[in-house]
């Protein structure tokens, strides 16, 4: 081949590499950057006066006397608009009976929107979902709100050919010439004072738990599960794991039997998660009977017979990495053949272990196919530490997933949803990390 | 040292095991939210009681009271006979509490300009006969059909009462939950589903049944065709006095017939 030919050819390939690198970059960015953005948007957002009185009335927190004094200057500038209310409720008396059944319709909606915007009329009765108790705690739900009153939504059905296009018209329209009029602009003149948006960081959003499915508080009861089910699989599958892999290297002979254990693990790494689920629940929990319902240790199990083969696989690799004259010094010196394994061959593989074992607990911490039917549940207390052995628990990834398609109130408690995603994110990121520290350590530890 | 951990643990579990402070519940979507709000409501009257609520189907709730992983079965349509059979096979008694009633409502894409169906209709679009939407008056659009899965029980009482013994087209979409029926039809210009009342918002279209809305007050009074109760399954009636019979109960007080309201289904109370 000629000189430039090959040079060519090199260029291309070092041209193809950084390509690729780039397009993974840029994926990584593509799908990180919005994970992060929106999900940081549950620590830190701008909260209306409702969220600083369900701290205090619900969890006791912040300042009682400020908080309180936010509430009354807030309720002041709230009363106009029941004020407005009020008035219009008793001035259509006057009205004919087809325009009162109108207007008592659409007063109604209005109603029930400004109480979803404001939380419940002055002297109304408590309601019992918290979820009404309370207006919008966010500022960005607020004003999407406040959209909802300012404007009804409509389509325009006036082609039959297409699909109806939406239009937006003010609400205001509906009441022309009323004195409720007044209403909607003083709303949107307003919103500020009625609701006092302030920019705050919600950091105990990991610690709390939910309050009312979702609707307020924090994931600490998802985050201790995913805690418990990612060190319970560890429990479990890395004693196994690591004397299956010295067996396989330092004691199993090159048979056809031990050839097709080896395609059984291998295989047992390619079979889907949701089988690993499904086998939980046949055989853990309703053939063992491990725990009366599912569990934190049912899907502890599973998810260490999922990461198994990942564990035995990459620990028989670091075994057998360690070089054979290590082997032969240590047998000439008179050690045995398990003193020899646990005194030298273990702690020259260990970085190589010790790399396995925490990108499994990684992959055990992200899994919801297996914990589904073994382990997760939709809403739960935080587990104490020997309540794991009989109890469910939410856990990250299949909140997630719940959050996301079957919860009642999807789009208002998106903030919830991605706040979740960036956790269990940056746990798996710091899993990762603290492997590559790890490892750096231990390596350099051994070579002194 | 890991093992006796581990020992120890479940040395504690077993001896936790019978704890009735907890309670176990398992099964529809549709009943979800009620059991949510329920538990929520629960455990902040008695701090001791700790309620997990889990959301998988109907199916997997008459499953898990058979094989004994739960205390609660929430259910969206009644146990059939094969698993009444495994419930008295594996020495369990199901106890049904209707705890509220439900319609389901069929949605479409609010931009879609069809307001009515008939149940003829709706069977004719889930058996692929009606594929267009220009056959129901609408605009010239293939009609996507989104279904339930076979394990819920909003499936098993839409076949009943909708499909009359006829088999679903092979076209139809099937999914997991109520909430991915609704997004799967907000999104989604021709397409139409079905979903239980209380998941019913303003980003889908609930059309009329043979003319009605689907509405509580129309469920209530039962002149909304696809309407069906919603319940609890125990295993035996619960032990009076125990945190079981207060929790099944709870749908009887006024507090609970609120939340079953404020969620958007309909009581069987009326106070």
């Amino acid at each position: 081949m000629k000189l430039a030919t090959r040079r060519v050819l090199d260029r291309s390939f070092s041209g193809l590499g950084f390509f690729s690198i780039g397009i993974m970059a840029a994926s990584l960015v593509v799908m990180l950057a919005p994970m992060f953005v929106r999900g940081l948007d549950a620590f830190v957002f701008k909260a209306t006066v409702e969220h600083r009185r369900l701290m205090l009335e619900r969890l006791g927190r912040g300042n009682r006397d400020a908080t309180s004094g936010e509430v009354t200057r807030a309720a002041s500038a709230r009363q106009p608009v029941y004020d407005m209310i009020t008035r219009f409720k008793t001035e259509i008396n006057d009205y004919s009976a087809d325009q009162r059944r109108i207007y008592r319709g659409a007063v109604r909606d209005l109603e029930s929107l400004v109480r979803e915007l404001l939380g419940p009329f002055p002297g109304e009765a408590q309601p019992v979902l918290i979820r009404q108790q309370f207006g919008q705690t966010r500022w960005d739900r607020a004003q999407a709100k406040i959209r909802e009153i300012l404007y009804v939504e409509s389509y325009d059905y006036s082609d039959p050919t297409k699909m109806g296009v939406r239009i937006e018209t003010p609400r205001v329209e509906a009441f022309r010439g009323t004195s409720l009029e007044a209403l909607f602009p003083y709303i949107e003149a307003h919103a500020e004072e009625m609701l006092r948006p302030r920019t705050t960081v919600y950091w105990r959003f990991l610690f709390d738990g939910s309050m009312d499915a979702h609707f307020f508080g924090g994931i600490w009861p998802e985050v201790l599960g995913t805690f418990y089910l990612t060190f319970g699989a560890m429990i479990f599958a890395v004693p196994m794991g690591i004397i299956a892999a010295i067996y396989l290297v330092e004691y199993a002979r090159d048979t056809w039997l031990i050839q097709l254990l080896r395609t059984c693990i291998s295989s047992l790494a390619g079979v889907p998660s949701i089988v690993f689920g499904l086998f939980g629940l046949a055989f853990f929990i309703n053939t063992l009977h491990v725990s009366e319902s599912k569990s934190v240790l049912a899907g502890s199990i599973t998810l260490a017979v999922l990461v198994l083969p990942t564990v035995i696989r990459a620990s028989e690799e670091a075994i057998r990495a360690v070089p054979l004259t290590y082997r032969e010094a240590a047998l000439s010196l008179g050690a045995g053949k398990w003193h020899t394994i646990v005194s030298v061959i273990l702690p020259a593989a260990l970085p190589g272990i010790l790399t396995s074992i925490v990108i499994s607990m990684g992959r055990a911490a992200g899994e919801t196919a297996p914990i589904i039917f073994t382990a997760a549940v939709s809403v739960g207390k935080p587990l104490k530490l020997w309540e794991t052995a009989s109890q469910p628990t939410p856990a990250l990834p299949w909140n997630i997933y719940n959050l996301a398609t079957e919860h009642e109130a999807v789009d208002e408690i998106r903030h919830i949803q991605f706040g979740m995603v960036l956790t269990l994110v940056v746990l798996v990121l710091l899993l990762n990390v603290t492997a590559i520290v790890l490892r750096a350590r231990v390596s350099k530890k051994l070579r002194g | 040292m890991f093992r006796t951990l581990i020992l120890a643990c479940a040395l504690i579990g077993t001896a936790f095991a019978g704890d009735p402070s907890t309670l176990v519940l398992d099964g529809s979507t549709t009943v979800g939210p009620i059991a949510k709000a329920f538990a929520e409501y629960y455990m902040q009257n008695n701090p001791d009681v700790s309620i997990t609520v889990s959301e998988s189907g109907s199916g997997n709730g008459a499953k898990s009271i058979v094989n004994g992983t739960c205390d609660i079965a929430n259910m969206s349509r009644f146990m059939k006979p094969e698993e009444f059979k495994a419930a008295a096979d594996a020495g369990k008694m199901p106890v049904a509490h209707v705890i509220a009633m439900d319609g389901i409502a069929m949605i479409v894409h609010p931009g879609n300009p069809v307001k009515e169906l008939p149940v003829e209709k709706i069977r004719d679009i889930y058996m692929g006969t009606i594929s267009n939407w220009k056959d129901l008056g609408g605009p010239n659009k293939k009609i996507i059909v989104v279904s339930r899965d076979t394990n819920s029980g909003t499936y098993e009482t839409f076949e009943t009462l909708v499909m009359n013994k006829q088999k679903m087209a092979e076209s139809v979409e099937y999914v997991g939950s109520n909430g991915a029926v609704r997004q799967r039809i907000q999104s989604t210009d021709a397409a139409i589903g079905y979903v239980g009342l209380g998941f019913v918002d303003n980003t889908v279209k609930a059309v009329t049944v043979n003319g009605i809305a689907a509405t509580p007050q129309t469920v209530a009074s039962g002149t909304y065709p696809i309407a069906r109760p919603l319940f609890m399954f125990t295993d035996g009636y619960p032990k009076l006095g125990s945190h079981l019979h207060a929790f099944v109960t709870l749908y009887l007080s006024a507090k609970g017939q609120e939340i079953i309201e404020s969620i958007g289904f309909v009581p069987v109370t009326a106070y």
